[in-house]
């Protein structure tokens, strides 16, 4: 690996924690509360829908070899309209990390630490955010890749386990409330996969964007389908009580047991989970200094990581309790962030197209 | 310069051994009383229910114990309260220690209660509650829940926690309790469809039990004598709609779960009539499911058909009429007989849940929905009414795997 860059693994593994945490919050539930026992395919098809933003901004961003997203957003719309789009882009995206993050303390405070007050848990996990984002994108690229495979793994293991208690049966009727129903969630839900939006922020970490595109590909793919596995499972574990189970990923490892002998296993697979979320939030962290930085040509933005992560902090503390962060400021969020994304990919795309940048490329590869 | 930076790395690890044990969910084994059964009895007050808990006392049968503690196993009290979830802090005014239900077992509710439109709401806390486990068990008894923890008094496994978990255990591999975890309770209620089954139990003999045939008990008619303690786990409680309406007896209890492929039971030994002359006596057999049912349904039309088809292998144990096997004829008929019988035997299990409990004890409904596209025409179909006009057929595969010993009859003396 060149030094100071960002490798293959380490980037697919900072995707795959980042987004693939999502199985395990209260999005199950949430899928499972609009379109019922159809919630599985709700991922695969926003994959598809999503696949397409995807896949026209890296064409675009193809165009500036090794910019980043901000650079190209300003490059391309010029500097007042795309300074706006970019501020827009770092407002969700900050909304977007205040109340993931208060979601996911709601998680450990509710299953895990019951007494512990609220602050002190989310603090704890701020705090741990900032320092291993403060540490840069390699550092949290290394001890992302150190884990994933033990997340990745121990996330499959307690599936199969959850399989002894589940009837496959209980995904019918397969088209749950409707296929017309399954397309416009599936449109909304988008949101699922906004991040891989933002970590193209990441390209000039990476030594080309040929790497980032191919191993974002796979990342996704991957993502896609072991969200839909894990909410399947779900599905077939719960049944119908799955809408009254906020967070089904650690209601179903407190039922597991291994065996006669081995009952009460969770905090095994809570540790390695507790892991991943750390680096979900520090990467996401970087990420938003990033964009900071850039917005407001602040070359060293390792510094803005603690006023940041204390602004955050706060953003995230303003929901008085978890139903109310869930329902209407995570609900708001999501509803928002996937399909502004979705609409600036493609209005980046056109852009390009109409000025006729693809075709520059090609003269120029020409000569 | 060196130094001071290794002096403050050090330093700052000590720091963090400090975090490590946390400040509010530090818990100590010591502090904790474990709550392993808890009992729910209606009260005379309205709206309170009578809360009963199991304590299990850790440093008994532990092997570090050191075998000086003369303490007692258990501890059980009984109190007005609430709920179950406020009850825990009540509880500290007769207990020392810290009540906590992470360890819950078992559920038990008096059979009295279990029949009040009450008992719903009541049990719906434990949802709310976040250390009570959904794999705990829910069990129904025939006297108050406070008399059953008295009463029960294992001789062997005084530990309770282990009493439970192997009673319960070895129960549902046998099939004569079934699976009734918070989880299939809850999601039973949910899905609103079909019966919940719920174990049941009791720590009072029946006096002067009337004699049945082997398995067609239900907990407490089991003439058993000898040292014994007199708790028996048998048979189950049939909930609707979150209201007990019904008891099934061992037998047919077994019968469900072996319809039921959701259930994990293990091999079963079983006694049906002996199709051959020459003895009174019953065969034994061992019995156990070679897959999952195969269940096929048409449901369009005014009289929804059902068949269930059910892959069975049989290891025959005894034969009293000392039939020769051998002779295909004879394995035809053996066959047959057993076919016949356990044909007849759900059927008419089907027939009382379509008569008298008004609704299927098991997740049959599950399996009718792959019938339906949306849910829209799966609600409109109804499966709670359409049930109980349905003409269900059970088709039983038998094979028979082994039939045992070859034994000749005895020779008489002087033959």
């Amino acid at each position: 690996m060149e030094s100071g860059k960002l490798g293959k693994r380490e980037y697919m593994s900072i995707a795959i924690l980042m987004i693939g945490a999502k199985a395990t919050d209260s999005n199950p539930a949430l899928l499972y509360s609009k379109v019922q026992n159809a919630a599985w395919m709700v991922p695969l098809l926003s994959a598809v829908i999503f696949f397409v933003g995807l896949f026209l901004l890296l064409k675009t961003m193809d165009l500036f070899q090794g910019k980043n997203l901000f650079s190209v957003i300003q490059q391309l719309l010029g500097r007042y309209i795309g300074f706006f789009l970019c501020l827009v882009i770092f407002l969700i995206s900050s909304f977007g990390i205040s109340f993931d993050s208060r979601t996911y303390t709601n998680i450990i405070r509710s299953f895990y630490f019951t007494t512990t007050p609220n602050l002190i848990i989310y603090a704890v996990l701020m705090v741990l955010g900032a320092y291993g984002a403060k540490k840069g994108i390699q550092n949290i690229g290394s001890v992302g890749y150190l884990v994933v495979f033990y997340v990745v793994l121990s996330l499959f293991f307690a599936l199969i386990i959850s399989t002894q208690d589940s009837t496959l049966q209980a995904i019918f009727p397969i088209w749950g409330p409707g296929k017309l129903e399954i397309l416009k969630q599936s449109s909304l839900k988008i949101t699922l996969y906004a991040e891989f939006f933002l970590l193209t922020m990441l390209i000039p970490n990476m030594t080309s964007i040929k790497e980032f595109r191919k191993s974002t590909w796979y990342a996704f793919a991957f993502v896609s389908f072991q969200i839909s596995i894990a909410i399947l499972i779900f599905i077939c574990m719960f049944d119908t009580s799955l809408k009254g189970i906020g967070y089904p990923f650690h209601t179903s490892i407190g039922f597991l047991s291994l065996g006669l002998y081995l009952p009460n296993v969770e905090i095994l697979f809570f540790v390695l989970w507790i892991l991943a979320i750390f680096v979900r939030f520090a990467a996401f962290i970087y990420l938003n200094a990033l964009m900071f930085g850039h917005l407001f040509k602040i070359n060293d933005h390792k510094f803005l990581i603690p006023a940041l992560t204390t602004i955050y902090l706060l953003i995230g503390s303003i929901p008085e309790n978890a139903i109310e962060v869930s329902l209407v400021f995570k609900q708001a969020i999501t509803n928002i962030s996937g399909p502004t994304f979705f609409v600036i990919s493609l209005l980046l795309w056109f852009v390009a197209l109409v000025k006729g940048e693809f075709k520059h490329a090609k003269n120029r590869n020409g000569m | 310069m060196q130094k001071t930076e290794t002096v403050c790395k050090w330093l700052m690890l000590i720091i963090m051994v400090c975090l490590l044990s946390g400040c509010w969910d530090r818990e100590e084994l010591e502090d904790k009383a474990y709550v392993i059964g808890l009992g729910i009895d209606s009260s005379k007050h309205k709206g309170n229910i009578k809360v009963t808990m199991l304590l299990a006392n850790p440093e008994v049968g532990s092997v570090q114990g050191g075998g000086g503690s003369t303490e007692k196993p258990r501890e059980i009290i009984t109190f007005e309260a609430n709920d179950f979830i406020a009850a825990k802090a009540t509880a500290n005014a007769i207990i020392s220690r810290n009540i906590s239900y992470e360890l819950l077992k078992i559920i038990v509710v008096s059979e009295k209660y279990a029949r009040d439109k009450e008992f719903i709401t009541t049990i719906y806390d434990a949802l709310k509650d976040k250390e009570i486990r959904l794999n705990s068990y829910l069990a129904v008894s025939r006297e108050k829940a406070s008399e059953y923890f008295i009463k029960n008094r294992p001789r062997m496994e005084t530990r309770p926690h282990k009493y439970y978990q192997f009673m319960i255990e070895h129960g549902i591999q046998n099939g004569f309790i079934p699976d009734s975890t918070l989880l299939r309770f809850f999601r039973t209620m949910e899905r609103g469809t079909d019966l919940f089954l719920a174990m049941y139990t009791t720590a009072v003999r029946e006096k002067n039990p009337e004699y049945k045939k082997e398995d067609e008990y239900t907990a407490g008619q089991l003439n058993a004598t000898g040292d014994l303690q007199d708790t028996q786990f048998m048979g189950s409680a049939v909930f609707r709609n979150g209201k007990m309406i019904n008891k099934l007896t061992g037998e047919e209890t077994r019968n469900v779960n072996i319809l039921d492929d959701t259930t994990n039971i293990k091999d079963i030994l079983l006694n049906f009539p002996n199709p051959f002359p020459g003895s009174e006596k019953q065969m034994s057999a061992r019995m156990f499911k070679s897959g999952n049912n195969k269940v096929k349904m048409k449901l369009k039309g005014a009289r929804p058909k059902i068949i269930i088809i059910i892959p069975l292998q049989l290891e025959i144990m005894s034969n009293p009429s000392m039939a020769d096997f051998k002779v295909k004829k004879n394995q035809k008929i053996l066959k047959e007989r057993i076919k016949e019988d356990i044909r007849t035997l759900n059927e008419d299990l089907f027939k009382k849940t379509q008569t008298e409990l008004k609704g299927v004890p098991y997740p049959l409904s599950v399996s009718a929905r792959k019938y339906f596209g949306t849910i829209q025409e799966y609600k409109k179909f109804n499966w709670a009414k359409s049930y109980l006009k349905a003409d269900i057929h059970v088709i039983p595969e038998i094979e028979i795997i082994d039939f045992g010993k070859q034994t000749k009859k005895p020779l008489k003396m002087g033959d």
